[in-house]
């Protein structure tokens, strides 16, 4: 069942969209459609994500307690949910982008290793 | 979960409203309402998974699924009840077996003693290493009393610590004469044990205190009950065992047979001992292992303290005799938990669960093709399923817990079967033992291990024919299938054939095991049956007196039986007359070591003390040399060798006159040679034997010979009263002497006829399963018939084919089957009376039987292939 749109996206690594979602809720409380959209339009188009994936990582942050949630009215005058980054979360955020950016660090060390050899 | 079922109740929504934002935005962008939407939907992924998937992340889902599963499983089971009955009857009969089996064993050796916080009891027995001298009565791995009451004072660990010797035989007399078996006990016995008798009291610790006085006694419910009629002032009467009068002090709790698996009647103080069994006097003999031990652990003491604790003393008592090295067996106490029977009872039970567990597992591999045909069937509904994104793991998981349900229905119809059907067959087995085995009680009601054996079981049962039926169905070529090509496209052709040839191929295999086992054990029962031991047994009666244990000394004994002699011959009908220390083939042996001078190495002969008459009364011919002649005492340096005994240790020389030296050193000569016979054990042909002259000693206790013509019944009477004549008190057993072969073949007729049972079992199944195999087969190339047929293949050919592919994977399965068995008739011969491990009829006839069912189980089916019409089987599909 797998599409050619699939193909010519990127994929995101494991885990790395509980990152996204976290990250953009630190901008402020918002639903879900636009969750998508940020994290689309924040990564130039280059990430996109399947949006349905977004559901089972949202309700498992909230089980995580590092989001809550709550009703409210979207800018169009819809009742919807919106999802809040918790204190819990916030730390969380934190520690994972640490993590991300250690992980990011050293693969990029390992990818460029001319330039590298070129400096010593 | 409050916050749980919100989330999941408004998921719908949430999704729905997304789609709607998305196709908003779409539109917004230019496109037309119908591609927004498709777009939307596109992008959002399969909403179902999405769904399924959050659902997912609330944990306790395996639970909702699992109950989903359960339902639909039975949904699907009921809707094909023909299927549904035959497995779960399949798997009822392979578990009900073995259940039954376990059930049998756990009461022989896995249950716990039956008293009151009997998971505090601990067996303790010794096992001993080196060369020294030691005195036994009973096993090698009890104690003497006066190690006993080492540990008894000295442990830390226990808060009690019982002796008794098991089996003591007593005659109560006063009225008829019976025999009983008892037991001496310490006089904590009752206290430690927590057993409290149903009326009077236990023993007590001054019942004990002087050896040889209080002569008090605690009698079984059942001899209350039996003997003296349940009278209600039997506590404070007295009663007369072995001469001595013994004051009743209480009456055992109803069920309470002691701690031995032969119930007990009695309890005496342990210090009545020589009042009970005269003779030397046990309780000062430091090295005689007589004595079985109890202890109560103190709460909180683990095994390990136990044995550490006892080490010690162990250790200490080692240092009084040198050369010897004791190490202590230390279990939680059970029925036949002694070092000895469990080096016996280990081997044996795992054989009998080996072989039913292979029952078992033939019951698996027919259920296994069952679900199998049945997944070809059910190929388009798991294929459809497939497609619209149920995954894998979930489809196998749906499958298994199908297969579970089948397995459950099963193993709880065939447990509850078990648990009764068992309870009678031992009990029928129990009363019906051939006479002269001792009685024992076996407790084969379920309790916990058995339920956890019968449910683990069940479990193992559902996912072995399970298992592989799942995995094999949901690995679907998709595509095939759902255009419609059903019938033709299973999963991989190939490797479904493959997996029913090696279902069918294991099934014979462990079927031929099975009945190979079968065939070798008849034949060895057919040989036990037929084979002659060497001597004559019909037309002799047989005698125990046993006079030691009646209280009488030496000149008493002799006086008495030199009467008892007298008095049998003048009766009718009565040939002769002999004495014997062991009677041919009753399971009494004696051993010493003896060296032949100018040999260096000391050999270990079994021997007799026999009377004169005895080679003319059992029909043992004297080949060489002579006989015993009367008045030759036991003193006399005259013994009689065997003609093994003759050619194994005087090779190529002639016996007589030829000097053998026991370890006293006194020195015999041999006056003659017996023709061989069986007098030890039964099947054992060409083992050395000595015959030594009975003399006074030898009066004590005595097999009493008769050789007789006419009618057993009077011959038996005329002893009886012969001995009742002479002393009304002495209790006697007369039987045939052939009875004796009887004990000996007895175990193998069970075994012979347990392991034919469970061959046919085996060989239903086995042939079930070859039907099955072949139908199934037949029914999914009937195309393929067809076309063969359109072409003008004629039916004889179609058959040859047919039958060619169902007994390919027979015969391999046959062949594997005949190699297991050559390697485990090795095992069974080394166990079983008369079985010899290379049986040229069993392993010819056998096959060639398991081979014959086979062609049939495959030539009714193969047949419907002969009368394929081409013109249906082209037009059906």
């Amino acid at each position: 069942m797998s599409t050619k749109e699939q193909n010519e996206r990127i994929e995101l690594l494991q885990g790395t969209l509980d990152l996204l979602i976290l990250r953009t809720l630190l901008l402020g409380p918002t639903h879900g459609h636009a969750i998508a959209k940020a994290i689309e339009f924040r990564s130039d188009d280059v990430l996109q994500v399947e949006q349905g994936s977004l559901y089972p990582a949202l309700h498992r942050l909230i089980k995580r307690q590092w989001i809550s949630v709550q009703e409210g009215t979207s800018e169009n005058n819809r009742r919807a949910k919106f999802y809040r980054l918790t204190a819990k979360g916030r730390r969380q955020l934190a520690v994972e982008t640490n993590k991300w950016e250690a992980l990011a660090g050293a693969i990029a060390r390992i990818l460029r290793p001319a330039e590298r050899e070129g400096e010593s | 979960m409050r916050l749980r079922k919100r989330m999941l109740d408004d998921l719908d929504q949430d999704i729905r409203d997304h789609l709607e934002r998305e196709t908003q935005d779409n539109i917004e962008r230019g496109m037309s309402a119908e591609e927004a939407r498709y777009a939307a939907l596109r992008k959002f992924g399969n909403v179902t998974r999405v769904k399924e998937e959050t659902r997912e992340v609330w944990s306790a889902v395996w639970l909702e699924q699992l109950l989903q599963d359960a339902r639909f499983g039975l949904r699907t089971l009921w809707r094909s009840p023909g299927l549904t009955v035959a497995a779960v009857l399949t798997i009822a009969l392979g578990i009900g077996v073995n259940v039954g089996v376990f059930s049998v064993l756990n009461g022989v050796a896995l249950r716990l003693l039956p008293i009151p916080r009997a998971e505090q009891i601990v067996s303790v027995n010794q096992i001993f290493q080196g060369r020294f001298a030691r005195n036994i009565h009973g096993e090698s791995s009890m104690f003497s009393y006066p190690e006993y009451l080492d540990y008894r004072d000295h442990n830390h660990v226990f808060t009690g610590l019982v002796a008794y010797e098991p089996s003591v035989e007593a005659t109560l007399s006063g009225g008829n004469v019976q025999q009983l078996v008892g037991t001496a006990i310490s006089c904590n016995y009752f206290d430690v044990l927590h057993e409290h008798p149903g009326q009077g009291r236990g023993l007590v610790d001054s019942d004990c205190a002087v050896p040889g006085e209080n002569a008090v006694v605690v009698v079984s419910d059942g001899l209350w009950r039996g003997r003296f009629a349940a009278d209600p002032s039997l506590v404070g009467k007295r009663i007369t065992l072995n001469r001595t009068a013994y004051t009743v002090v209480g009456i055992a709790r109803p069920g309470f047979t002691g701690t031995e698996p032969n119930p007990s009647e009695f309890w005496a103080p342990i210090t009545m001992e020589k009042a009970l069994e005269s003779g030397r006097d046990r309780l000062a003999d430091d090295n005689m292992s007589w004595l079985a031990l109890l202890g109560r652990a103190q709460p909180g003491v683990t095994m390990q303290q136990v044995r550490a604790d006892l080490g010690v003393i162990a250790g200490r008592i080692d240092q009084l005799h040198p050369g010897r090295t004791t190490s202590l067996a230390i279990r939680t106490a059970t029925f036949f938990g002694s070092p000895e029977e469990r080096s016996f009872l280990i081997p044996v039970a795992s054989v009998i669960l080996a072989a039913f567990a292979l029952v078992l597992l033939i019951a698996c591999a027919n259920v296994a093709n069952l679900l199998l045909a049945r997944a070809t069937v059910r190929h388009k509904e798991i294929a459809l399923r497939l497609s619209i994104g149920a995954s894998r793991g979930r489809l196998v998981r749906q499958l298994l817990t199908e297969s579970l349900l089948l397995s459950l229905a099963g193993g709880i119809l065939g447990s509850l079967i078990a648990f009764w059907s068992f309870l009678k067959i031992t009990q029928f087995l129990i009363s019906h033992l051939p006479h002269g085995l001792p009685t024992f009680t076996v407790n084969v009601a379920p309790n916990i291990p058995v339920l956890v054996y019968a449910l683990g079981l069940t479990l193992l049962t559902g996912i072995a024919f399970g298992l592989i039926p799942a995995l094999q169905s949901s690995r679907l070529d998709l595509n095939t299938i759902l255009k419609g090509d059903g019938a033709h496209s299973g999963p991989g052709k190939r490797s479904g054939r493959f997996l029913l040839n090696a279902l069918v191929g294991s099934q014979v295999a462990v079927c031929m095991v099975l009945l190979l086992a079968a065939g070798l054990l008849l034949h060895g029962l057919y040989y036990a049956q037929t084979v002659h031991p060497g001597f004559e047994e019909k037309n002799v009666a047989q005698a125990l007196f046993d006079l030691r244990a009646q209280g009488y000394d030496e000149s008493r004994a002799t006086a008495f039986v030199e009467h008892l002699l007298e008095r049998i011959r003048g009766n009718p009908g009565v040939i002769d007359v002999a004495l014997a220390e062991c009677a041919p083939l009753s399971h009494d042996f004696s051993t010493d070591h003896f060296t032949v001078p100018g040999r260096a190495d000391k050999v270990s002969i079994e021997y007799n003390h026999v009377s004169p008459e005895y080679f003319s009364v059992v029909g043992i011919p004297i080949v060489r040399g002579r006989g015993f002649r009367p008045g030759e005492a036991h003193d006399a340096p005259a013994v009689i060798v065997t003609e093994s005994t003759a050619r194994q240790l005087w090779p190529g020389q002639d016996p007589l006159g030829k000097t053998l030296r026991e370890d006293t050193g006194r020195e015999d000569s041999v006056i003659g040679v017996a023709k061989d016979a069986q007098v030890s054990h039964l099947g054992e042909l060409n083992t050395t034997y000595l015959y030594f002259p009975a003399g006074p000693q030898d009066d004590l206790r005595t097999y009493v010979l008769v050789r007789y013509a006419g009618g057993f019944t009077d011959v038996a009477k005329g002893i009886r009263d012969a001995s009742q004549s002479l002393d009304h008190d002495v209790s006697v057993d007369v039987i045939k002497l052939e009875d004796n072969l009887e004990i000996w073949r007895a175990p193998s007729r069970i075994v012979a006829a347990l392991s034919g049972a469970l061959g046919a079992l085996a060989l239903l199944l086995a042939s079930i399963g070859v039907y099955g195999m072949v139908s199934y087969s037949v029914s999914r190339c009937v195309r393929e018939i067809g076309i063969r047929v359109a072409l003008g293949a004629n039916g004889a050919d179609i058959m040859s084919r047919v039958l060619w592919q169902a007994m390919r994977p027979v015969l391999i399965g046959g062949l594997v089957g005949v190699a297991v068995c050559a390697g485990v008739s090795q095992v069974l011969s080394s166990m079983l009376f008369g079985l010899s491990a290379r049986d040229p009829i069993a392993f010819v006839c056998v096959p060639l039987f398991l081979l014959a069912v086979a062609l049939i189980a495959s030539y009714i089916p193969a047949r419907r292939a002969m009368r394929v019409d081409p013109m249906v089987a082209l037009r059906c599909e």
